[in-house]
């Protein structure tokens, strides 16, 4: 369901493993990514995320499958392909002793030629268009993140592949990136590969996900589908505390995970949250936020358990 | 050749660059002000021997000699010098991250090596032709001109060459002298396409450069039929463009084994870089 069938197909791994020494880093992915998609691949620290994108970008070559971007062979028909792709993998790094400019200049040139005008376009959209003469040995992580966004935008791209993009950033950082990716897929009608091991981050960003752990493949498909059922953990602030605590305890559908700083953590059956949120209204409980939480590790535990609909 | 000049831009706006023209800069400026203060004591030395058997007039400590006098230092400071920007080009891009932008690129790594190797050969050009210049010019600025006596002392023989002639043979000496360096640059390179870091290959080429000369230097008999299979042994042949008649033969085949060094070594770092995983 979700799955775009209709949509070119513009990154489509198959059978894509790489083994570092006796360990598979990842093994037998079988991924597709469609034009105009905001495609999250998603897993914990250590799932072969990195790997996949260093294979997808050439860093690394594959122990065994291919890639495919655009109908074409990736490395049979490397500079064609990557002409038509930009993008960061881990933390944008640049020539710290240049200038925004000449970086940009730099990187664009080995793409195509790069006219001034272009330089300062992308700079501006990330913002950096007033700093665009300093070096980038003064930049902050957040700016050189969105550097790296202005190098992937510069030569215009069709597919942007971002590593966790916003990893490391504060939350007005991670909040700009964010909206850039997703002014990016709106109005300039990029398809956008970007890696995470944010649950959230997915919800807020991407239409179709996959998810990888230990180097395979868990699910694909579209967000909506993978992530829309049954929401059974809830955040919900209350006053008082400890009262909440007491009374939540001796509902028999509802477990209390955790309780501190005015905030519960609660595993609820299906079906029973607004009747949780009477239930402490009514009982004069001052409710001020309640909303669904969920972790990476609730969502594999649901995934491999097979109590989702995949 | 836009990757070329791109690596070219690169390596000139990074400061570690001009340490090794400022270095060449000041050794050229202190030995020729020293030499020209100790112009009396310089003579006497070399008259000391000479007068023996030679009768000698005209300007004998003049920019020509003194120009070929630190050129016997190519073995020492330039090698050092060339390692710290072909040690670096590479290896650098691994340490900062930037190898991740860069090989993400559409052209291939055989071209962004390639580039990055013709810009090494270019900075060694540049930093033995840097060394000309001052050699030359500083020296005929304060010694003059004249002759020039070279006291080939391995091979007991006295040469004088007229002055006429000296430019030609200079102008081939330092050119042999950067096809020599060549062979520095591109072990340094090979290192620094292996590596993750700078100093490794900085150190590792200047460890090669340092026990080879030695070896090639110990005056034993084992140690003398190492000699035909060091590079080191060949890297001196520019003082053969002063030596008369002009050795061809034997230029010649120094300069093919050291081209066949650098094909050689430029070859296991194009196939090493073009396969290497970039985990970095």
């Amino acid at each position: 369901m979700g799955d775009s069938p209709d949509k070119e197909v513009v990154l489509r791994t198959n059978g894509l493993s790489k083994k570092f020494g006796r360990r598979w880093a990842a093994k037998d992915l079988n991924l597709e990514v469609h034009r105009g998609d905001v495609f999250c691949f998603l897993g914990p620290n250590g799932a072969g995320k990195s790997t996949t994108i260093r294979m997808i970008l050439t860093l690394l070559m594959p122990t065994a499958g291919s890639i495919e971007m655009f109908g074409m062979n990736l490395h049979k028909k490397r500079s064609a392909v990557l002409s038509k792709v930009c993008g960061i993998v881990e933390k944008p790094d640049f020539y710290l002793y240049l200038s925004a400019y000449k970086n940009l200049k730099i990187l664009g040139s080995m793409t195509r030629r790069i006219e001034k005008r272009e330089i300062t376009e992308a700079l501006e959209v990330v913002g950096l268009k007033a700093r665009a003469f300093e070096k980038v040995k003064t930049y902050s992580h957040g700016m050189k993140q969105r550097l790296g966004i202005a190098q992937a935008l510069l030569t215009g791209p069709e597919l942007i592949i971002l590593d966790e993009p916003t990893a490391g950033l504060d939350p007005q950082g991670t909040k700009e990136v964010r909206e850039l990716i997703r002014k990016l897929s709106r109005d300039r009608e990029m398809t956008v590969f970007l890696s995470s091991h944010l649950l959230s981050e997915v919800e807020l960003v991407a239409t179709r996900m996959a998810v990888i752990n230990r180097g395979e493949l868990i699910a694909q498909g579209s967000v909506s589908d993978l992530l829309g059922k049954e929401v059974t953990g809830y955040s919900i602030d209350v006053s008082p505390l400890d009262q909440a605590v007491e009374l939540v305890g001796k509902l028999p559908w509802v477990e209390v995970l955790s309780a501190q700083n005015g905030k519960m953590e609660v595993h609820i059956e299906p079906g029973h949250s607004s009747e949780l949120n009477r239930f402490l209204v009514t009982h004069h409980i001052e409710v001020s936020s309640f909303s669904p939480h969920r972790t990476l590790e609730d969502f594999f535990l649901k995934i491999t358990e097979g109590t989702s609909e995949i | 050749m836009k990757l070329f000049w791109l690596e070219i831009f690169k390596t000139f706006s990074r400061w570690r660059t001009y340490i090794g023209f400022g270095f060449i800069a000041l050794v050229v400026i202190l030995t020729e002000v020293v030499m020209k203060w100790s112009t009396n004591e310089i003579m006497f030395r070399m008259m000391r021997s000479l007068q023996k058997d030679f009768l000698i007039f005209g300007n004998l400590l003049n920019g020509w000699f003194v120009t070929a006098f630190i050129m016997n230092s190519l073995h020492f400071h330039i090698p050092f010098l060339i390692t710290l920007v072909a040690g670096d080009i590479v290896s650098s891009e691994a340490t900062s991250g930037t190898v991740r932008l860069l090989l993400i690129r559409p052209p291939s790594r055989s071209k962004i090596i390639t580039a990055k190797y013709l810009a090494s050969l270019f900075y060694t050009a540049a930093i033995v032709l840097f060394l000309a210049f001052m050699c030359i010019f500083l020296g005929l600025a304060l010694f003059g001109s004249g002759d020039l006596i070279m006291n080939f002392a391995t091979r007991f023989r006295i040469v004088f060459i007229p002055e006429a002639e000296i430019p030609v043979r200079m102008l081939l000496a330092f050119a042999a002298a950067i096809w020599s360096m060549t062979v520095v640059t591109s072990i340094a390179f090979l290192f620094s396409t292996l590596a993750e870091n700078s100093i490794g290959p900085i150190i590792g080429t200047m460890a090669v450069v340092v026990v080879f000369f030695v070896l090639g230097n110990f005056p034993f008999d084992f140690f003398r039929t190492l000699n035909p299979y060091l590079f080191t042994t060949y890297m001196s042949f520019w003082q053969r463009f002063l030596d008369d008649p002009i050795p061809w033969q034997e230029i010649a085949r120094s300069a093919v084994i050291l081209g066949l060094h650098n094909i050689g070594l430029f070859l296991i770092a194009f196939v090493a870089y073009s396969r290497k995983d970039i985990k970095s």
